[in-house]
């Protein structure tokens, strides 16, 4: 029995429709509403398609319509390019007619102010009543250069060839500049798209269509506002590992309103959005990159060439000086130069002539012509050692640009190791770039630009590498936290609440008391043995230090009563309106390295914890890392790993290792607290002590700031 | 001039400026919606208009006007 065709999805209609209505089309030429018309019909699109164009007989010999309504056929995609005050109109006869996918193209909406935020909300409702996706609006529309749909329904200036590459943007001019520069350089795309305001379908609905997608490789990604970042991590991590896994590729630039308030922590202060994402898309298998170039010549690279088995690669090249200069630039972005076998030297040696250099990077000399490249790149191709091969030229007046290009064609297609080329210049060089573009074997201006490339390629493979991680929460008294948060007052919690928080939690707190009177604190003391420190406590004062409100270091009973003393008379002039709670009175932390771990709710990702080098260097250095909460242990693991001091706590210059598993626990154990309690905006723990791993980590002083119900 | 004879002289541009048959242009008709009006066309509208009454009109005001009834209204405000 033969089986029923299954329905398509919402997102199927809108990149392979089988047929689409405009609606709004003009009869202008050169403007949006006839481009829009004209580009769907000039891209040979194989569905049928409806000009709904009130007043107009026919639009470019076609028959035009009054209504969407009017259409005797179904409609699987409307494309409205109607002014935004009548798009309601145009997508409430959509609904009536059954349309279930659109593309608002025109502006108007959320980004023009409230007026425009309201229509784009009634237009929203107009979708969710109707069961419409919805790309746009506000956008430059949606192609699809398969062969059996060749879509182009956007204004851009024509249809792109067609390619491995999925684009999805934010921007739509920026999507016009990217189709102008992809031409230039032979880029074909699978499918292309500028999603607008998102006010339907999102980023994530098309990272995860273009997942699924055959005919797409590689996911390319230009963002302006994470709105929902928790569910972009989410989608990434589901897309770049697994069966079937795609990197991602994404430029974000922007920074949410949010970010712009200072904050009163140091983790906020720290955390500003851009150093979050950074860390956090690195985190999800996002390879995240600051420009167009930098996009496209990962993209191809990836796109055009085999997977590299590891990170080693040989150079082969005309000229000395550029061959050193790719060298450095390869090994600074963390890609190895190996030796070659013996074997590989031999065969050069055979194929070259004396004053070539045989080692990598293989100097075949500037009169060097299109035979002396091809026997070069067959031996180091063929070399156990070598992953993947750099082939740069420089315009010799010997130097056959084009046959060299045609042979490196010829070698890459038995070649199961990725080539790269650098043709050095610009007007000489041209028709050999032009050859190797044209194959699809990724030519980069510069050798610096290709290692680059090769590095994001390199962390793509590395993060396929590692296996998926799983959250273990740490054991915790999460009852006795609550009893402590529930009901706390927006701001600061006293000292002595938030050491329960964390002691309720697991962390190393050092046993401690609130002590209301210098008996007291001297009673605790004796208890708890000598040497100790007292640190005030009252809700007005939060810098302890700035008052003299902290007593290190004190021996005995005695040290302890003249220290009380002497704090309570300064505090009486230095904080005279602060209401004096008591001291908190705890044995004296050894010295050790001074971490700080911080948590703080990010606008788009939600809770994130920080680490890095704390105490009075926080500041200073900046050394600090970011990671979504809750964290794996891998995570953890990786976040310490992560910052440049790192080396100190492994025990630098003969020094004992610091206990890192230490930290690791409590940066687990923070992710943990902070996601589990929402009402916690900001914590600082700064500084941990951490010693040897034989005296392990203490909190040796925390903030916990409490969100107000604004 | 009474309301019924604007409404009748506005029916009038609005065919001549747009080509729109007559009937189909409604009290109610929508000049981008219901008549195709093109953005070049409802500037024209809004210059024919100022030539059939005599008046002069805030572009910007009577460009917001969606409907031949809208604008015969806007058009009747300006006469009085």
């Amino acid at each position: 029995m033969p089986s029923q065709p299954t329905e398509p999805s919402a997102l199927d209609l809108i990149f392979s429709p089988r047929s689409v209505a405009v609606l709004g089309v003009g009869a202008t030429p050169g403007t949006v509403p006839n481009d829009i018309f004209c580009n769907i019909l000039g891209s040979g699109f194989k569905g049928v398609l409806y000009p709904v164009a009130p007043g107009k007989h026919s639009i470019n010999a076609v028959r035009a319509y009054r209504y969407v309504t009017d259409i005797d056929d179904t409609v699987d995609l409307a494309v409205i390019v109607f002014p935004a005050n009548v798009c309601e109109k145009a997508l409430q006869q959509c609904g009536e007619k059954g349309v279930r996918a659109a593309i608002i193209i025109s502006a108007g909406f959320r980004e023009v102010g409230p007026e425009g935020a309201a229509r784009e909300d009634r237009v929203k409702d107009l979708c969710r009543r109707y069961g419409i996706a919805l790309v746009g609006p506000n956008c430059l529309g949606v192609i699809n250069t398969a062969p059996d749909v060749m879509l182009n329904a956007s204004f851009a200036r024509g249809m792109p060839s067609a390619g491995r590459i999925g684009f999805l943007s934010q921007s739509g001019a920026l999507c016009t500049a990217v189709l102008d520069y992809a031409a230039e350089k032979h880029i074909g795309f699978s499918k292309f798209v500028s999603f607008g305001n998102k006010a339907g379908v999102t980023e994530i609905d098309l990272m995860d269509y273009l997942h699924r997608d055959p005919q797409t490789d590689v996911i390319l990604l230009y963002l302006e506002e994470l709105r929902d970042g928790r569910g972009l991590i989410e989608a990434a991590r589901r897309i770049t590992r697994g069966p079937g896994a795609k990197p991602i590729l994404a430029i974000k630039s922007g920074r949410t309103p949010q970010g712009a308030h200072a904050a009163a922590s140091h983790t906020g202060s720290l955390a500003g959005e851009d150093a979050v994402c950074d860390a956090v898309f690195r985190q999800a298998g996002i390879i995240r990159v600051a420009s167009i170039e930098e996009l496209f010549n990962a993209a191809i690279l990836y796109a055009y060439q085999p997977m590299p088995a590891d990170n080693r690669l040989a150079i082969v090249t005309n000229a000395g000086g550029p061959g050193v200069m790719a060298t450095d630039a390869a090994v600074s972005a963390g890609l190895r130069i190996p030796r070659f076998e013996p074997e590989t030297t031999l065969k050069l040696k055979a194929a070259l002539p004396a004053a070539a250099n045989t080692k990598n990077p293989v100097d075949v000399i500037g009169d060097a012509r299109a035979e002396r490249y091809v026997a070069a790149l067959d031996a180091v191709l063929a070399d156990p050692n070598v992953d993947e091969v750099l082939v740069i030229l420089t315009p010799q007046s010997m130097t056959d640009i084009p046959e060299i290009a045609q042979s490196i064609c010829q070698v890459q297609k038995t070649a199961a190791k990725p080539i790269s080329c650098s043709f050095m210049g610009a007007a000489d060089v041209r028709p050999g770039i032009t050859i190797l573009q044209r194959a699809h074997i990724p030519h980069y201006v510069l050798p610096e630009w290709a290692c680059q490339a090769m590095a994001h390629v390199q962390a793509i493979r590395q993060w396929r590498a590692q296996p998926a991680e799983k959250i273990d929460p740490a054991p915790v008294d999460r009852a006795a936290a609550e009893a402590v948060l529930r009901g706390a007052p927006a701001g600061y919690l006293r000292e002595d609440q938030a050491l329960a928080v964390l002691e309720a939690y697991g962390f190393p707190v050092p046993a401690a008391k609130l002590c209301k009177t210098a008996d007291e604190a001297v009673a605790w003391g004796d208890r708890i043995g000598y040497p100790v420190v007292l640190r005030v406590v009252s809700p007005q004062i939060v810098h302890k230090f700035d008052v003299k409100g902290v007593a290190l270091n004190l021996a005995g009973a005695d040290a302890v009563r003249t220290a009380h003393r002497q704090m309570m008379d300064h505090l009486a002039t230095a904080a005279p309106e602060a209401a004096i709670v008591g001291v908190i009175v705890r044995r004296m932390i050894p010295p050790g390295h001074e971490v700080i771990l911080g948590a703080k709710r990010d606008p788009a990702f939600g809770p994130t914890v920080m680490f890095g080098l704390g105490g009075i260097f926080v500041e200073i250095f900046k050394d600090v890392t970011f990671a979504l909460a809750p964290l794996s242990r891998q995570a953890a693991a990786r976040a310490v790993r992560e910052i440049a001091a790192y080396p100190l706590l492994e025990g630098a210059r003969g020094t004992a290792k610091a206990d890192v598993a230490g930290i690791e626990d409590c940066l687990v154990r923070l992710g943990q607290l902070v996601t589990d309690f929402d009402s916690i905006a900001e914590l600082d723990i700064n500084p941990l002590l951490v010693g040897s791993a034989e005296q392990g980590c203490a909190v040796a002083d925390v903030r916990i700031r409490i969100a107000g119900n604004g | 001039m009474d309301k019924m004879e604007v409404e009748k002289r506005v029916i009038k541009v609005v065919c001549h400026v747009l080509g729109a048959d007559p009937a189909e242009v409604k009290a109610e008709s929508d000049f981008v919606f219901d008549l195709g009006a093109e953005s070049a066309q409802s500037v024209g509208l809004v210059t024919a208009f100022e030539a059939e009454f005599g008046i002069e009109m805030d572009h910007e005001e009577a460009l917001k006007v969606q409907t031949v009834g809208g604008a015969a209204d806007y058009i009747a405000t300006q006469l009085t």
